[in-house]
């Protein structure tokens, strides 16, 4: 048995010489591969972030016109979201109105799993053996999430909702629940209930790179679980930093205007 | 036509396509018409490093006397510091700069800044392209 793990150790320590050598995937002291570290979200450009945001998109700098942007939860999500009916044209009614209801437009949190499709925005995750840590800039919210264990039975309705996490091999899992029905799921319009139950699935592939995975469920709203799937980079020397959203929000006031006064913004 | 223009409008083709990515939260796209792009230069009075959004107030002379004073909305002072900008160096007030963006569809001169060109011909965004945040090309359930 001692000698099967061996040679197996040598055979794949070889396949690692031969190949393009790539950085170890850092593990934490239990052996687990380890998260920590300032990350974009929705990016698949590896590099610092001046480097990796040098294209034309939402926060690029321009420097390369030709480079290609960060993702946007549409060029995430090739399947469209699986709504019932009446939800769908809930749905379609926001995406008709730009967005003027969008939840974040007050300054309240993003959900989950949206909190990942927002690449303007760093995310640090801070792990130990017992919890996962995630700061997001945007908003300035967190999640300190348990390693095992499992969901109270009394939980309380909240934006982020009730998270446990569980290693599956390198993958960190973590099952959400306990949401209010006050955030939407990712782009414009797509909101849901308090039965959301979102099961994330976060994998460091290399060192660069965490594949994400979101599946969602919303037997409320949708007609079966829908996944999402993106990319988070790896951003050595960028820092999470403040971010207080109510100091000068002058948006809804705009919108409230546009409103009142019978501006034509619909699509 | 030009290398670098080719792929200036090869990525903005891209953009048109894919919708807007990455977007902020605030819908750009309803305050501000795509529609109606502006370009003015004047002085520099304050920018407002403030969230969500900052704002870049300059006076413009008009053609019969007199000035405006025009405000852009743009990016958080988190997003600018990452795109380059320094509070206090990059410009001050009396700088003259040239602005370009989008009109406010409420009118007047408020309106959704782009890219700012400083005295000695550099650029740098001040705030993302037209329509972000505003759902994009395509909603996320399938129109019947």
């Amino acid at each position: 048995m001692r000698t099967t793990f061996f040679v197996a150790f040598v055979v794949a320590s070889s396949i690692a010489i031969e190949g393009q050598a790539p950085a170890a995937l850092p593990r934490g002291a239990d052996g687990k591969p380890d998260l920590s570290g300032v990350w974009q979200p929705s990016s698949r450009r590896p590099g610092k972030w001046e480097d990796a945001n040098n294209g034309l998109g939402v926060g690029g700098t321009g420097k390369d016109p030709g480079a290609p942007p960060s993702l946007g939860s549409q060029q995430v999500i090739t399947d469209p979201a699986p709504y019932q009916p009446w939800a769908a044209a809930r749905v379609l009614e926001s995406y008709n109105k730009r967005g003027i209801d969008d939840p974040a437009a007050l300054c309240l949190p993003l959900g989950v799993p949206r909190l990942v499709l927002v690449s303007l925005f760093p995310i640090e995750i801070v792990q130990t053996p017992q919890k996962v840590v995630f700061l997001y800039e945007y908003m300035n919210v967190f999640r300190s999430i348990p390693i095992g264990g499992s969901h109270p039975p009394d939980v309380v309705p909240t934006y982020l909702g009730d998270s446990v996490g569980r290693w599956e091999g390198n993958t960190l899992v973590v099952d959400v629940v306990g949401f209010n029905d006050k955030t939407w799921l990712t782009g414009t319009g797509t909101f849901h209930s308090e039965a959301l139950h979102v099961v994330e699935r976060y994998t460091r592939v290399s060192k660069d790179q965490i594949d994400y995975e979101a599946l969602i469920e919303d037997p409320k709203v949708l007609t079966r679980p829908w996944t999402i799937r993106t990319t988070m980079m790896l951003r050595e020397g960028t820092r999470v930093q403040e971010y207080v959203c109510a100091e000068n929000n002058q948006d809804p006031a705009q919108y409230e205007r546009l409103l009142k006064e019978g501006v034509g913004f619909r699509r | 036509m030009p290398r670098r223009t080719a792929c200036v409008v090869a990525a903005a083709v891209a953009l048109a396509i894919l919708g807007a990515p990455a977007r902020a939260h605030l819908s750009f796209g309803a305050e501000y018409d795509s529609n109606q792009p502006v370009t003015v230069t004047g002085v520099v009075i304050r920018i407002e490093w403030t969230n969500p959004h900052s704002f870049l107030h300059i006076d413009v002379a008009e053609p019969g006397g007199g000035k405006a004073s025009w405000k852009f909305e743009g990016y958080p002072p988190n997003a600018l510091s990452r795109t380059g900008w320094k509070r206090d160096v990059t410009i001050k007030a009396g700088d003259t700069v040239t602005v370009s963006g989008w009109r406010a569809r409420l009118g007047g001169t408020l309106a959704h800044s782009r890219e700012v060109t400083f005295a000695d011909g550099s650029k740098l965004f001040f705030g993302p392209p037209a329509g972000t945040g505003d759902g994009g090309a395509t909603p996320a359930v399938k129109v019947p």
